[in-house]
């Protein structure tokens, strides 16, 4: 079950860093435009682009502080 | 946002017709894209309402999570699951982002494989989602406070997605159908934005229920 659980970490944490980037990269793409979409796209591609940090924080053990399967 | 009215000799006869909608087409987009961007907004208090619920009761009790029935201590949840589930589901959110970039350079095929990988993260997520409430060990929705924050929350977000990925499938109909043109797409551009919205409601959802 522990080798799952570092499986899942490992995938998670290449996935997190490819779609982190394709998200810095089409926010890139957005930046120059003024819409009202596109300002709306660039705020909700930079919270994705956030949520992938979280993501590799999560992988690495330093967030939750507590360890998994622990009370917190 | 007056929508003025075409010449009234170009309704209804041949190519005109394309013209006097080009016109409507502009000058409603805006205001449609406004009312869309309000319903977000409206979903938006919709989830804080609940969440702010969820960090009040946190901050009240001492233990968290809070003891279940039995008075013993629930476990955390799966972090491991919930990261590698999250990162399905914001794969989508840049699938999609690129489907909508495709569709705007004309370039069909790359459209309908984005398109066909946004729809199946998203039955991805979904389907890892089902699982977590199949092994989450937390009592149940009625169990106890968390039980019940976390069900609520994560099953309305669910919803959210689901109802995101009947979305999506019916867009993705309607371009096959010539609905949308490279200049005329305000469909699929409420998609993409309405997707990336549940994207970054789980960003939310995800530091709340298994990172803090």
């Amino acid at each position: 079950m522990e080798n799952l659980g570092n499986i899942e970490k490992i995938v998670a944490f290449i996935g997190a860093l490819v779609v982190f980037t394709f998200a810095v990269i089409g926010l890139r793409g957005e930046w120059h435009k003024n819409g009202l979409d596109d300002n709306v796209t660039k705020m909700l591609l930079g919270l994705m682009a956030f949520g992938c940090i979280l993501v590799v924080l999560a992988c690495f053990g330093i967030l939750p502080h507590t360890a998994p399967g622990g009370a917190a | 946002m007056a929508v003025s009215v075409a010449p009234a000799h170009g309704i209804g006869h041949g190519d005109d017709d394309h013209g006097h909608d080009d016109i409507i087409y502009r000058e409603t987009r805006d205001m449609r894209l406004m009312g869309f961007v309000l319903f977000l907004g409206a979903d938006v208090v919709l989830f804080s309402s609940y969440i702010f619920a969820y960090i009040y009761l946190r901050n009240s009790i001492p233990a968290w999570p809070p003891p279940g029935a039995d008075g013993h201590q629930l476990p955390r949840l799966d972090t491991a699951f919930a990261a590698f589930n999250s990162i399905v589901l914001f794969g989508s959110g840049v699938t999609m982002h690129w489907a909508l970039e495709h569709w705007k350079h004309a370039n069909r095929s790359r459209f309908n494989v984005f398109m066909f990988l946004t729809i199946l993260l998203g039955v991805g997520f979904l389907g890892g989602q089902a699982y977590e409430y199949a092994h989450a060990a937390i009592g149940g929705w009625s169990g106890n406070t968390f039980g019940a924050s976390f069900f609520t929350l994560t099953g309305m977000h669910g919803l959210h997605v689901a109802v995101g990925v009947g979305f999506l499938i019916a867009l993705w109909i309607q371009t096959t159908r010539g609905v949308y043109t490279k200049e005329r797409f305000f469909g699929l551009t409420a998609g993409t934005l309405y997707w990336h919205f549940v994207d970054v409601i789980w960003v939310g959802l995800f530091f709340l229920f298994y990172l803090w």
